[in-house]
């Protein structure tokens, strides 16, 4: 069988020389700008040195990406107009030579493998089917039937067959001469999401955020010293999220309320533009980082919070989540930036004074004047326990709910504590509250918070009273 | 021997000779009418390798017909034929039988169709290299294993531990090296005649493609469309005259079926136990393994360009052809006005039309339920136009993607994608290019409910330094005890719709009170 393998390769270097790429010419890209999207989506726009004779002339496209999307492909040059464009992927392979080559004539090189000797014949391909029938003059035979060795020789590469799929464009020229094109195409497989290292100063109420650009290349294709600018949206549909009847209660989510300032940054449409200060070489393969935003001192809140999601008795006391509050406007006391959606690590330092991990969390596209609640992790420390005390029908539909909830500080400093109780309207219905030992406030038809200043190694009990109908 | 009366009326049963053939190689002048995928979305994609729509090829051939019963042979159509749709005129004789021959000339057929007949056997020495040849009959078929006599007497093809080949001296009748369309005509005298051969193919697709760019005044765009058309055949198609069809037109036959190439048997020889018996036979050598197709590699090469000026002129040079639109019935004929080649495993484009300065206008749009609820919702941006000559447009538009470009700093770049679906003239135009995350709609309950009325309230608020028109739309679907704020607004699409403008940087706030169902 190690005959086989090697009979192959006079296949690959007999097509070789007719691919009208010239390898010492090296990568015809030309000057490079490239708009990348989230959710892997880019724009090319890729500016090459053309020398059109006048007329109507067929010009092939090498080196575009090779995640190309064909059917995005624009063209401009000073002086042309568009016939067509085509995009052809019919590829040389020793198959599809085989295969093109019925009812044609190729050469057979017999090697004889105890003398060695060459015999050259010519022989007609009549089938590719399962097998190569051929016609040696008057014979018919089955190519390689009896495992000899022989070489197929063609004669040329049929013309549509090539290496790679290949863009041209048809262009009628009224003017011969070198000049500049323009090439505009969209490719899958770039890509980038921004990542957020945020240093945050317990003592302070502070956090020093850095954002970095993270870009990833998958496309196969490197892009040389490439102008790059980053666009913060994914500019096709992914279907607006609709909202939804009656949404089991659940915890807050990261954005708390949405910002209406305007970032000063460059926009495109309802995204902002983030241009990469240099040009940039953006290899296959290659995760690339780039630093966007530093902010430092911005006031950072922690607050502990802990939802209950209906009248229900918790066996064990459970942790609050570690939530770090901050806003992104640009009127004092927040970050004055839209944040493109992405991961943010929160740090904080260890008694040593050496930063250490404390959690993450993500963030979609933050307008800027936006309200942030990030929570990082559970609180080992801050917990809370809800019991039910009594459950009483008072008539027909309504019921008459006794709640207590103990909540723990085990820390040595006192803290802020955010307790929520939602499900007021959605199992029960009309839900009021008739007595509460500390004022609550109704957050909407649902739910309810208190927001409670815990001691150091201290505990607080709240009691509640709710009627509801059913 | 008993075997020969029944070989011999096997040969005879083979459609030999009978009549003369006549084989029409390839066509002088083709033209290909594509018709899209019924199965695709509207706006949908098409997959290069995966085509689902189809063509209708018309070729136009000259062919040399012999006096009487004649055979006529149509190679090089595409291998989708649907052989069942095919339409021969123009015969002076008419057609008197049309044949899909599908029996394949492979080793294996070669094998089958030779049994009984005198064939060669050549055997190469591996120690000295001599090559000899002697005469041999096959008196098994390929099923399995073949037995040959020899002057020697008896053999098995492949036992002897020696490379051999069988050498036939021709090809059965009625085997072709790919399935052929064939008619039977009766021509009244030997003459030339110039046939038309139109057949339906599988392996076809087309969708338009639209290019929209907003201009610098942010209020007219430039609509440009390319119709997009690939080919999934093995065959090209020359300087083809090419039409696309749009609409939607009634299909009940599987055509991937009914063009579905009929497999090659594989040919596996299998001999007596030699050797100890252990291992069985040895296989054959199967044939020479295509390697994998090639790499989609780019060469890593690199060479800095540099002090090239940035053009700052439009995305797209002006187009040279454009296709002309008629009506087909009920469906839209795009024609490409000048011959183009259809290739092999290839997509082209051609410009299928240019609207220049078309007004829009962006929407924001979300649509609720009364009584629904969510926080920081990203509301749809979707470009309005109206279809009309009036507005810019007033063309049929067949369905494709779009991508929207925008200006910005002197480059145009990509502001959003969206699908459309085909409109008729007259129609309005909301094309959806994606989600905005600076218009963010809140639609909250936003205090307990009192007497079974809950109390809704929408905010729209904008990040964006201009103002947002936004339409919010209530799906309706229990008029009872609808709250007559919501019961006043205008309709959109059908849907009674807040239409309102939040200014830049502001909000704008809508209430409203859903009766508690019981």
């Amino acid at each position: 069988m190690r005959a086989l393998a090697m009979l192959c390769v006079p296949f690959v270097l007999t097509a070789l020389p007719v691919v009208a790429q010239d390898p010492t010419r090296g990568n015809a890209q030309g000057d490079l700008a490239i708009t990348i999207y989230n959710g892997g989506q880019s724009l090319v726009q890729d500016i090459r040195q053309i020398a059109f004779p006048a007329g109507r002339t067929r010009q092939e496209f090498p080196d575009v990406s090779a995640q190309i999307r064909p059917q995005t492909v624009s063209f401009a040059a000073a002086n042309t107009a568009i016939v067509e464009q085509n995009f052809d992927y019919d590829l040389l392979s020793p198959n599809a030579l085989m295969q093109k080559a019925v009812g044609e004539t190729v050469t057979l090189l017999r090697t004889n493998p105890a003398t060695g000797a060459e015999t050259r014949e010519r022989a007609k391909v009549l089938a590719v089917n399962g097998g190569v029938v051929l016609q040696i003059g008057s014979r018919i035979e089955i190519l390689r039937d009896d495992g000899m060795p022989v070489r197929v020789i063609f004669d040329k590469i049929p013309p549509n067959l090539r290496a790679k799929p290949t863009l041209s464009i048809t262009v009628d020229s009224d003017r011969a001469g070198t000049r500049p094109a323009t090439l505009s195409y969209l490719t899958n497989g770039l890509g980038w999401a921004a990542d957020y290292v945020s240093l945050y100063d317990e003592k302070a109420g502070t956090i020093d955020v850095q954002g970095w650009v993270t870009l990833s290349n998958n496309t196969g294709t490197t892009f040389d010293n490439a102008k790059t600018l980053l666009v913060a949206g994914t500019p096709s549909t992914r279907g607006a999220v609709s909202p939804a009847y009656r949404p089991r209660p659940q915890p807050p989510g990261n954005l708390r309320r949405a910002g209406t300032e305007t970032a000063p940054r460059e926009q495109l449409g309802d995204y902002y533009l983030y241009p990469l200060v240099e040009r940039t070489t953006i290899a296959n393969a290659q995760t690339k980082q780039v630093s966007f935003l530093d902010v430092s001192g911005v006031p950072a809140q922690k607050i502990y919070e802990f939802t209950v999601g209906g009248f229900e008795t918790m066996t064990e006391p459970a942790s609050a989540a570690s939530v770090i509050k901050f806003n992104t406007s640009a009127k004092g006391g927040g970050l004055g930036d839209a944040l493109p959606a992405g991961t943010v690590r929160f740090y904080q330092r260890d008694m040593r004074g050496d930063p250490q991990f404390i959690g993450e969390n993500n963030i979609g596209h933050t307008p800027m004047g936006s309200e942030l609640g990030l929570a990082t992790g559970q609180a080992f420390d801050v917990k809370v326990q809800a019991t039910v005390v009594k459950r009483e029908r008072i008539s027909d539909h309504r019921w008459r709910t006794q709640m207590s909830y103990l909540l723990t500080n085990a820390r040595a400093n006192p803290v802020t504590l955010d307790l929520v109780q939602r499900g007021l309207d959605w199992y029960w219905d009309e839900t009021r509250i008739l007595d509460e030992s500390r004022k609550s406030e109704r957050l909407d038809s649902d739910g309810t918070r208190w927001r409670i200043e815990l001691p150091a190694n201290g505990e607080a009990t709240i009691t509640a009273t709710f009627e509801t109908r059913n | 021997m008993r075997r020969w009366p029944l070989l011999l009326s096997m040969l005879a049963a083979s459609p030999a000779a009978a009549q003369p053939a006549v084989t029409s190689l390839a066509p002088e002048k083709v033209s290909v009418s594509v018709f899209r995928d019924p199965g695709r979305d509207e706006g949908g994609e098409i997959s290069p390798n995966w085509l689902e729509g189809f063509a209708l090829i018309s070729e136009s051939r000259t062919i040399d017909l012999p006096a009487g019963e004649a055979t006529v042979r149509f190679e090089g159509v595409a291998e989708g034929m649907i052989a069942v749709s095919a339409i021969v005129t123009g015969l002076p004789g008419g057609v008197v039988q049309k044949n899909r021959d599908a029996a394949l000339l492979s080793p294996a057929s070669l094998l089958d169709g030779s049994l009984g007949n005198r064939v060669h056997i050549r055997r190469t020495d591996g120690a000295t290299g001599k090559v000899t040849e002697e005469e041999a009959v096959i008196r098994s078929g390929p099923a399995g294993a073949v037995v040959l006599q020899t002057s020697a007497g008896y053999e098995a093809l492949r036992c002897t531990g020696i490379p051999e080949s069988i050498l036939y001296d021709g090809v059965p009748a009625g085997l072709t090296a790919k399935p052929t369309l064939s008619v039977t005509t009766r021509s009244p005298a030997a003459q030339r005649a110039t046939v038309t051969l139109t057949y339906l193919s599988t392996g076809f697709d087309w969708a338009s493609n639209y290019v929209a760019r907003v201009r610098e005044d942010g209020k007219t765009l430039d609509l440009f469309a390319w119709l997009t058309v690939a080919n999934s055949n093995g065959e090209s198609f020359a300087d083809a005259g090419l039409a696309a069809i749009a609409g939607t037109l009634n299909k009940v036959s599987d055509f991937e079926e009914l063009a579905d190439r009929p497999r090659t048997p594989p040919l596996y020889l299998r001999c007596f136990p030699t050797g100890s018996g252990r291992y069985g036979a040895p296989p054959p050598p199967p044939p020479p393994a295509p390697p994998p197709p090639a790499a989609m590699e780019d060469s890593m090469d690199s060479i800095v360009v540099t002090g090239s000026r940035l053009q700052r002129s439009a995305l797209l040079s002006p187009v040279a052809v454009v296709a002309s639109q008629e009506d087909l019935g009920d469906l839209k004929l795009y024609r490409v006005p000048i011959p183009v080649t259809v290739a092999a495993n290839g997509q082209k484009q051609v410009a299928l039309l240019v609207k220049d300065d078309v007004p829009f206008r962006t929407i924001y749009r979300l649509r609720v339920y009364p009584g629904d609820e969510g926080k920081a919702m990203e509301p749809e941006i979707l470009l309005r136009m109206q279809n009309k000559e009036a507005e810019g447009l007033g063309v049929p538009l067949p369905s494709g993607q779009a991508a929207v470009f925008e200006p910005v700093g002197g480059h145009e770049m990509l502001v959003g994608e969206g699908r459309m679906r085909d409109h008729a003239v007259g129609e309005k135009v909301d094309l959806v290019i994606g989600e905005s995350s600076q218009v963010r709609i809140d639609v909250e309950n936003y205090v307990p409910p009192k007497n079974r009325q809950h109390d809704y309230r929408i905010t729209v608020t904008n990040a964006n330094p201009h103002p947002a028109d936004v339409e919010l739309g209530f799906e309706v679907d229990d008029n009872d005890g609808l709250d007559s704020r919501i019961r006043k607004l205008p309709r959109r699409d059908g849907l009674l719709t807040w239409v309102v403008r939040v200014p830049a940087n502001g909000s704008k706030t809508f209430h409203y009170r859903v009766k508690a169902e019981d």
